[in-house]
């Protein structure tokens, strides 16, 4: 289209949906960019990175890590509320083991993950083979979840000094985070296995239709499995990291309401509830745009009881940005005053 | 809720089942379950999940969701308490005025999901941030109603029985759910809403008013978050901008545990109110035993959750094999 | 319509409504000479919190109370149904940890219809009827904020620039320990609160926003005041790795008075610590008793809450329990 003045840039962002929460993204910087100084300050400190930008990096990662399992979810059709809650038994049993018991880190962590993974694939399994509907099969998991957390840790706030879980979430590599380098491993993996192999395109097909994927002969119940067990391992790794960064087991409180942001950023990122094509990149745009959001509060010194207003406007203004409706409207008004 | 045995009902019949089935044994194992005080207070304790719930039901039914339903209370409570407490304005100005708002709030946001094809998720979290923030704007404290308007209508009950009676916020449940019913079931509109929920071209096809419908859905849901926001105000006598976090979360939940699809176009009003009535006989269970500890309270209340959907599964599919 | 579908609903409907009509008669059997209390808690979310429940669980059963729990994980409208399942099963007196401070009037008014006393734990209620309930035994949140700030104030000789990190917005205990920290500090021209923001009552907020401030509007802090333990031992680790020493380059303060925060004490990176004592059961089953007997109770009782700094620290820790 002649009159598409980001013809030229759409190639590079895989399609236009992902231009706009770029775009928003964007936005949100350069307004702090303008009205936050120090924002873009990045100094080397102990050989890494310090600065507004990392914190932005880290404090998002574990939204990331939970976006990338939900992408795969959503693409299926479904949606996985449970993930807050795994967190928290995550991060109930690592800090348990590593305070009372004498494994290796790598057997600790194993044993996390195969865990999560396994409350994952119970969601899957409620989902697929007994046929419930995945907001109310995943809620189970997310009320009882947070109790079996409280219980492992018996209701207290466990504390360690453990150094390889304290690197987890604490550690630098390459001058970043760690968990940088936690999120681009995992979105890697994902990314390939999806894109060049057939797994994408089952998961596309089952949120697409799920009785012709069947009839293609794909063997829906494991797609569906699957991906449940999936984001339980990357609601794991999340667990991991927000238990690592505080050093401590907050059973009761860890991973609380992040479902809700974790879906958001997914779908932000242009990826329809609905199920079908979906985009990973895309939902990590979107974690960065809510990580930025709050951030952004912090800085603006906007008082928290009423932060949660600007932050709705700024949804909102993303949303419209995105509705094809609302730019041809925008574009028709400007042709208007023109003629 | 036509009381015929079509096979579309089983779920309806299962879930109906399974709470009296719930009823039953902890009526068996609790002293003091089986009365009329207990049954008064489900409806009661649960009138705002309830009114809440039905204003859900036709957003789901549409193939939508509404996350700002519980931020909605929120503000409405904090804003007729304010309005009644602070600026001495009648209640009878101030319940129609907060009503007439948070109708116009879901209006709004059915609008834009509608005009501009948003996602009803991201339109309806930001309205819930919204709502959240303009109640912490009005007051960040809770404030209590002291009004004799009020006192009139907390006063008010239908006597069942020697000790028990039916409260105005019941009543007004009972009565929003049979309208609620009734707009579902047996109008025009309620077929509209099911085509739209069923499959959205087809609708537009048979030349259905899909936009109107949809715009509808949203400002129905507005209307219920405000007038359950209103009842909650009566049920406590007080407006508090942190209330109802959460709430839609449990809202959605009644709605699909009575057998209503995320996906829209089936369910029905009458297990609506089982969703609702199970999640809070659940509840009652919980609070009558008093043993567990917070963890297992959680762990319990997953486990019963869990339970009674594959109980309601397992009747709707075992009487439908016996066809 | 199917004759034999129509049969099973039929069959299991009548089993349903059977077992029902036993359940009824079964119901009805007599109790036993136990004294039952109810205690309607507000949730899990700290160690304050849990060690607030441990304390009530464990005088009851010294006590041989029978004691009905419930945890309405934050939300009033489950501890106001928790207190009418009390009422209906005619429990012998209630235990309320209001999760807020007004909309109790109609629930309070169904148990003294129903005769049975109500003891308030942890804070009070706004209403104009004090003889809803017998008695209250609180902390003062106020004070407890103003407290903070009078020892910030001696501390520093009155000149301090904080970083505040709120609890949950509209939490009780965050708008009073906000208002009594403010007008503590208001007599002090050059305290100031250069930022405040919520951390949410929780250990990770109040790193995340500590981190946040440290880079932005909060860069030149000489104090962090939090309104809950937790916070600021989130806060101390956000400190130490933006380089900063807690406890001597910045003064760290809060209130609570948890076993964390006095090891932190120990360690010398908190400073100080306004007690908020949770072991309200020997105190809160006393006024059970005296209630059930008829005794006039006074309406409030004010836990005296004490100061703990880096001097008192390690003389206490050992006794800490929670």
């Amino acid at each position: 289209m002649m009159n598409d003045p980001f013809a030229r840039i759409r190639p590079w962002f895989s399609g236009a949906s992902l231009l706009w929460p770029v775009l928003g993204l964007l936005t949100l910087l350069v307004f702090n960019a303008i009205y936050a100084p120090g924002f873009f300050r990045l100094e080397l400190r102990d050989g890494h990175l310090y600065g507004t930008l990392v914190d932005i990096l880290n404090q998002g990662s574990k939204v990331m890590l939970l976006a990338i399992g939900m992408t795969l979810i959503i693409a299926t059709g479904g949606v996985d509320l449970s993930v807050g809650s795994l967190m928290a038994i995550a991060g109930a049993v690592a800090a348990v083991l590593v305070t009372q018991a004498a494994l290796p880190f790598a057997a600790i962590v194993g044993t996390t993950l195969a865990l999560t993974a396994i409350a994952g694939t119970a969601n899957g399994l409620l989902v697929a083979a007994v046929g419930i509907q995945p907001i109310i099969a995943t809620l189970i998991l997310m009320v009882a979840g947070r109790g079996i957390a409280m219980l492992i840790t018996d209701g207290q706030i466990i504390t360690f000094e453990h150094a390889p879980l304290v690197f987890v979430g604490n550690g630098h590599l390459f001058a970043l985070p760690f968990t940088v380098t936690l999120v681009l491993l995992t979105l890697g993996v994902t990314s390939l296995a999806t894109r060049k192999t057939a797994i994408g395109l089952f998961l596309e097909s089952v949120g697409d239709n799920e009785k012709a994927a069947r009839y293609c002969g794909i063997n829906t119940t494991l797609v569906k499995v699957v991906v449940y067990a999936f984001s339980g391992l990357c609601a794991g790794v999340a667990g991991l990291i927000a238990t690592s960064n505080i050093k401590a087991a907050d059973s009761s409180r860890v991973g609380e309401m992040m479902e809700l942001d974790a879906i958001f950023a997914v779908v932000v990122g242009g990826t329809a509830l609905t199920g079908g094509r979906f985009t990973l990149v895309g939902s990590i745009v979107g974690a960065l745009l809510i990580q930025t959001l709050t951030t952004t509060m912090y800085n603006l010194g906007v008082p928290p009881a009423v932060a949660p207003v600007p932050k709705a406007i700024v949804i909102v203004a993303v949303c419209l940005l995105q509705s094809e409706k609302f730019r041809q409207q925008i574009t028709s008004w400007f042709g208007r005053r023109q003629a | 809720m036509k009381f015929s045995t079509r096979s579309q009902n089983l779920p309806l019949y299962a879930t109906m089942l399974v709470l009296l089935a719930l009823f039953s044994v902890a009526s068996l194992r609790y002293e003091g379950f089986f009365s009329t005080r207990v049954v008064a207070n489900l409806f009661s304790d649960n009138a705002s999940l309830g009114i809440a719930a039905v204003g859900m039901t036709f957003v789901i039914l549409a193939g939508g969701i509404d996350l700002s339903v519980g931020a909605v209370l929120a503000f409405t409570t904090i804003f007729t308490a304010t309005l009644v407490q602070n600026h001495n304005v009648s209640p009878f100005v101030a319940l129609p005025l907060a009503l007439a708002i948070g109708t116009s709030f879901g209006t709004g946001m059915g609008f834009l999901i509608q005009r501009y094809e948003l996602p009803p998720f991201l339109v309806t979290l930001g309205g819930m941030f919204f709502a959240r923030g303009v109640a912490f704007v009005i007051s960040q404290e809770s404030v209590g109603i002291t009004n004799a308007t009020y006192d009139k209508v907390l006063e008010f009950g239908v006597p069942l029985g020697a000790e028990a009676s039916l409260s105005a916020t019941a009543l007004a449940f009972i009565v929003f759910l049979i309208a609620g019913a009734v707009l579902a079931h047996f109008t025009r509109f309620g077929r509209n809403v099911f085509a739209l929920g069923g499959n959205e071209n087809s609708a537009r096809l048979m030349g259905l008013p899909v936009g109107a419908t949809k715009i509808s859905v949203y400002a129905i849901s507005g209307f219920c978050s405000a007038l359950a926001g209103v009842v909650s105000t009566f049920y406590k006598g007080s407006g508090n901008p942190a209330d109802g976090v959460g709430f839609e979360l449990d809202v959605i939940a009644s709605v699909v545990i009575g057998g209503t699809l995320l996906t829209g176009g089936v369910g029905t009003m009458a297990g609506t109110l089982t969703g609702v009535l199970i999640f809070g006989t659940i509840q009652t269970v919980l609070n009558f035993d008093g043993r567990l500890n917070s963890s297992w309270l959680r762990i319990a209340m997953g486990g019963l959750l869990l339970l009674f959907i594959l109980l309601q599964r397992f009747l709707s599919r075992h009487t439908a094999a016996v066809r | 319509m199917n004759t034999r579908s129509f049969l099973t609903k039929l069959g299991a409907t009548s089993i349903a409504i059977a077992s029902f009509t036993v359940a009824s008669l079964i119901s009805l059997h007599a109790a036993d000479k136990k004294l039952t209390v109810g205690f309607a808690q507000v949730g899990a979310e700290s160690a304050w919190r849990t060690a607030e429940t441990e304390s009530i669980k464990s005088e009851a059963s010294k006590r041989g109370v029978n004691l009905k729990f419930s945890d309405a994980q934050g939300k009033q409208e489950n501890q106001i149904k928790a207190v009418r399942a009390f009422i209906a099963q005619g429990v012998d007196a209630i235990i309320l940890a209001p999760v807020v401070e007004t909309g109790w009037e109609p629930v309070l008014r169904e148990a003294r219809r129903a005769k049975i006393p109500v003891v308030l734990v942890d804070r009070g209620i706004k209403t104009a009827d004090e003889s809803l309930f017998a008695t209250l035994i609180a902390s003062d949140f106020v004070a407890e904020g103003r407290m903070a700030a009078e020892w910030l104030a001696k501390k520093t000789g009155g000149k301090a620039s904080i970083i505040e990190l709120q609890g949950t917005p509209g939490a009780a205990p965050a708008i009073d320990r906000k208002k009594g920290f403010e007008a503590g500090i208001k007599a002090h021209h050059e305290m100031k609160i250069i930022a405040s923001q919520s951390g949410d009552f929780r250990r990770s907020g109040g790193k995340e926003v500590t981190e946040a401030l440290l880079k932005g509007s909060g860069a030149s802090v000489t104090a962090v005041y939090a309104h809950n333990d937790d916070m600021a031992l989130g806060a101390i680790q956000a400190l130490e790795e933006a380089g900063k020493k807690p406890g001597t380059d910045v003064i760290v303060l809060s209130i609570d008075g948890v076993k964390g925060a006095f090891e932190a004490m120990v360690a010398a990176k908190l400073n100080c610590t306004v007690e908020c004592n949770p072991l309200l059961g020997p105190m809160a089953f006393d006024a059970v008793e005296k209630a059930l007997k008829g005794e006039k109770l006074p309406k409030k009782t004010v836990v005296q809450d004490r100061v703990f700094d880096s001097n008192s620290a390690a003389a206490e820790l050992p006794n800490r329990r929670y």
